[in-house]
């Protein structure tokens, strides 16, 4: 009798993956039988180092632990800082930082659509999505200076105003990406190969959702109406009705699979363009910093103690930040979570029973970032003991000693 | 079956393409002999997408506006500057920097006799081809002159 | 062995391989430019077989070693020897008189039955599970592909493609037979691709899901063979196509008689214009606007949709002829 049932690695290094994560599944056929998720590979320390810079240095860490969304953090972490330090960000500033964030958001999506579109070998809309995606990060590197990291953000405001020639670049913008989300619309969604590869793959009931603790677009694709804009608004999002966009409102029930969320993106595209129009039309007038001078701001840190908890709704789900300052100018305790953590809990449950074809759907449908969630690295020996941190400093400094020696001959 | 991806697909066909051939449209034969010839003026490359005004390029250093104040290094996030106590001035290593202009913002910079207002010593350039062999070549690092004829 | 045969043995190769790269790099170029890309020169295969040629050749530890080595030749060689079968316009087929359409439907399945037997024999799992995969899918296409074989027997009353290419099918059958024979060409064209492992049934080669499944552990010259026997094998399936189904030559469409070395230039070009315009249509535009079905799913489209299609042609080809 041959074997039946293969063991097959997904990862670290796969054509699947865009970031390292190892899915261990052993397939009978087309069939997954068994299913493991192994995560920690990308664990950088970034919170601890956070934790030994000044406020203004931490923020622009922040930027870093997400490759995509790289507002989403620091928007997190502005909002909790003021909060625990009592700053507020001028009406100006908090009119700027959400035309930012859903421009990011519009970014994101497009690039999760080509994303999945590649996923399923469908190589052409992914050309022709990011082809879509160029305009917005063209506009963003006018707004902010670079196209990825903004760095436009900071404690108590935002670094750069709006001149009216960015207001009309936005408005041009705005037209361009409404008639392209409908182009989407009728392209991706009347696709019969698209329909046939996401209908009722990595279908995630709403019980499910909740068991899982899912965020973001999944939770909503699954029919939760949940998103931090609605919930706890902060910024502008309060003076706008913002609502969370859910299948059962576009076509009338929500099925939580792969098309669903799509649906949920393509929807959220345009609620973007809605909220970044209200926020161009309403500008306020105003100064866009509340303390302009940086060695004033980290002197009023200094000064302060508190604590705070904030959130915002990243393209992903809620990002999540807890700030503590104690006496020093940045964060005695800075603790983020990703949503992706959470998202990623939804993997195994979906694959057992699933099909080979079906992982990379799986695993791209959450949009997943791994770097974002690693907030530890354990180390074992082959015995299953975990190795403490004194013993890895001592090799580590071994190690380096003796690549000393060696370089130096 | 024709589907609507077809027809847009089919229409792509007769449009131009979108890529921008930065810096040839195709592989060259030999790419150290081509950019030779870039370099002596004897070939001409695509230019890149041209970047928008208040981009975040390489940082240029200007020593004589600089007044030792050490701001820049107290807001680097990523401790790309360098302090230099013989000269009081600062050393910025390119390759480290991560272009979020925190210390253009905060340079006070320095008021020569008749001008107006003060200009900064540091300022964010439009230049982003930055690559190179060696991550401390003179080309990503920005010093005083004297710095290196010192040997500080 | 006469000269003349060995003469055919020698050119045949090198054409049949020229003209397949030269194919696929217009394949490549115009499914870029259907995605707003510039695209690589046309050469771009020769290139990618020559470094091929030179990379080092990996025999991965746990493969059963003569198996895995010798696939990628027989590959070859079948697709070699499928080349000799092919009227080039009004060129005689080489091998004309030794085989027929039953040889070809077999010099085609043995390819594909190379590279899973190479997929099994190599020893990892994504290339067995690509190899698992491919076999469903043969036996998926195969059987459509049968009919259309059967359906011009019932025409010609003979398997030879030679009979085949010198009467044009649509001047010798009634409405009721060409409407039959449209379809067998639709179910031929929708087969194409599936045989050729092109989007959207290159499910076998996966690359998102099992990283290019049989070829993932294939490498250097083995890979290079593969490559190869790929390309002639997208060509001679295009050309089978446009004697089956385009068999018009020059001088009849256009109504010009020539006469010399020029007839055969002409027609031979001809001939070549054909055979791409049947290889964009049925392998690069499908290509570009398809994603990848899943197994199960193509399986049912060639064994539901296609089946029916094609059986209805021969139904409406065996009622004409009768």
């Amino acid at each position: 009798m041959p074997k039946t049932a293969y063991y097959i690695p997904i990862g670290p290094i796969h054509p699947a993956l865009k970031e390292p994560i190892r899915v261990e599944a052993e397939v009978e056929g087309e069939r997954i039988v068994r299913v493991d998720v192994k995560r920690g590979f990308a664990h950088r320390g970034i919170e601890y180092m956070g934790m030994k810079r000044n406020a203004i240095q931490t923020l622009y860490l922040s930027e870093r632990i997400c490759g995509i969304c790289s507002i989403s953090h620091p928007y997190a972490f502005v909002v909790t800082a003021e909060k625990a330090l009592g700053i507020e960000a001028p009406p100006r500033a908090q009119y700027i930082r959400p035309i930012i964030a859903e421009l990011e958001r519009i970014h994101s999506h497009i690039l999760w659509l080509g994303v999945i579109a590649h996923e399923m070998g469908f190589d052409s809309l992914l050309f022709w999505t990011w082809k879509g995606r160029e305009k917005v990060l063209d506009l963003l590197e006018l707004l902010t200076g670079n196209r990825i990291n903004y760095s436009v953000y900071m404690i108590g405001g935002v670094r750069r105003d709006l001149k009216e020639s960015h207001i009309k670049a936005i408005k041009d913008a705005i037209t361009y990406y409404w008639k392209f989300t409908e182009q989407m619309k009728e392209i991706i969604l009347s696709d019969p190969v698209y329909k046939a590869r996401t209908r009722g793959v990595a279908q995630l009931s709403k019980e499910m959702a909740l068991k899982l603790n899912v965020v973001g677009p999944v939770a909503r694709a699954a029919g939760i109406r949940m998103d931090i804009r609605q919930d706890m608004p902060y910024d502008a999002y309060a003076d706008i009705d913002v609502r969370a966009v859910v299948p059962q409102d576009i076509v009338g029930e929500a099925k939580g699979d792969a098309y669903d969320i799509t649906m949920v993106r393509i929807y959220e595209i345009e609620q973007s363009l809605d909220i970044i129009e209200y926020c161009v039309d309403n500008l306020p007038e105003g100064k866009i910093l509340a303390i302009p001078n940086y060695p004033a701001l980290l002197a009023k840190i200094r000064r302060t103690k508190g604590e705070a908890i904030g959130a915002h709704e990243a393209p992903r789900g809620e990002v999540v930040h807890y700030l503590k300052f104690d006496g020093r100018d940045g964060p005695s305790v800075w603790k983020v979570i990703a949503p992706s953590y959470n998202n990623i809990n939804s993997w195994a449950p979906l694959l057992l029973g699933a099909e080979v074809a079906d992982i990379p759907i799986v695993v791209a449908y959450i949009d997943p970032c791994m770097c974002c969630n690693d907030r530890v690295a354990l180390l074992k020996t082959p015995e299953g003991k975990v190795l403490g941190y004194e013993y890895i400093h001592k090799k580590a400094v071994e190690k380096t000693r003796k690549i000393e020696k060696e370089v130096r001959g | 079956m024709p589907t609507k991806a077809m027809f847009l697909f089919l229409k792509q066909l007769v449009e131009r393409p979108f890529t921008n051939p930065f810096p040839v449209k195709h592989a060259p034969k030999n790419v150290t002999a081509l950019i030779d010839k870039v370099q002596r003026g004897e070939a001409e490359i695509n230019p890149p997408v041209p970047v928008p005004e208040g981009f975040r390029g390489k940082l240029k250093y200007t020593p004589e506006r600089c007044i030792g104040c050490r701001l820049c290094i107290l807001v680097c996030p990523a401790n790309a500057m360098e302090w230099i106590p013989e000269l009081k001035k600062i050393r910025h290593y390119v390759s480290r920097c991560m272009f979020c202009a925190l210390c253009v913002d905060v340079c006070p910079g320095k008021k020569f006799p008749g001008e107006e207002k003060a200009v900064k010593a540091l300022r964010m350039s439009d230049e982003f081809l930055l690559a190179d062999y060696n991550k401390y070549s003179d080309n990503l690092i920005e010093e005083p002159p004297e710095a290196k004829e010192m040997g500080v | 062995m006469t000269p003349e045969t060995l003469f055919y043995a020698v050119a045949f190769p090198i054409l049949g391989i020229f003209l397949g790269l030269t194919y696929k790099g217009i394949d490549r170029r115009i499914s870029a430019r259907m995605t707003s890309r510039i695209g690589p020169p046309i050469r771009q295969p020769f290139w990618d077989v020559g470094k091929l040629l030179l990379k080092e050749t990996v025999v991965p530890e746990n493969a059963v070693k003569w198996l895995f080595n010798a696939m990628p030749i027989l590959a070859f060689a079948s697709s070699m020897t499928l080349l000799l079968y092919i009227p080039f316009g009004i060129l005689k087929a080489p091998l004309e008189g030794y085989g027929d359409l039953i040889v070809i439907l077999y010099l085609l399945t043995l390819q594909s039955l190379a590279m899973a037997v190479g997929g099994f024999s190599s020893g990892s799992p994504f290339s067995s599970v690509g190899a698992q995969r491919e076999m469903v899918l043969m036996m998926s296409y195969e059987m459509p592909l049968a009919i259309v074989i059967i359906g011009f027997a019932l025409l010609y009353k003979s398997f030879s493609l030679t009979t085949i290419a010198s009467t044009p099918v649509w001047t010798m059958v009634s409405p009721v037979a060409a409407l039959g024979v449209v379809l067998l060409f639709i179910a031929l064209l929708v087969v194409t691709p599936a045989e050729l492992a092109k989007l959207p049934f290159d499910i076998a080669e996966a690359e998102t899901e099992i990283a290019e499944g049989m070829l993932a552990e294939y490498s250097g010259r083995n890979l290079a063979l593969f490559y190869l026997s790929d390309a002639v094998r997208g060509f001679a399936m295009a050309a089978i196509e446009a004697v089956l189904f385009i068999p018009f030559t020059f001088s009849y469409v256009f109504g010009i008689s020539l006469n010399g070395a020029m007839l055969y230039i002409v027609e031979s070009l001809w001939f070549l214009f054909k055979v791409l315009i049947i290889y964009i249509a049925a392998v690069t535009i499908v290509r570009t606007s398809f994603g990848r079905f899943r197994i199960e799913q193509a399986s049912r489209i060639f064994w539901v949709h296609v089946n029916l299609i094609a059986l209805l042609g021969l139904a409406l080809v065996w009622l004409g002829v009768r």
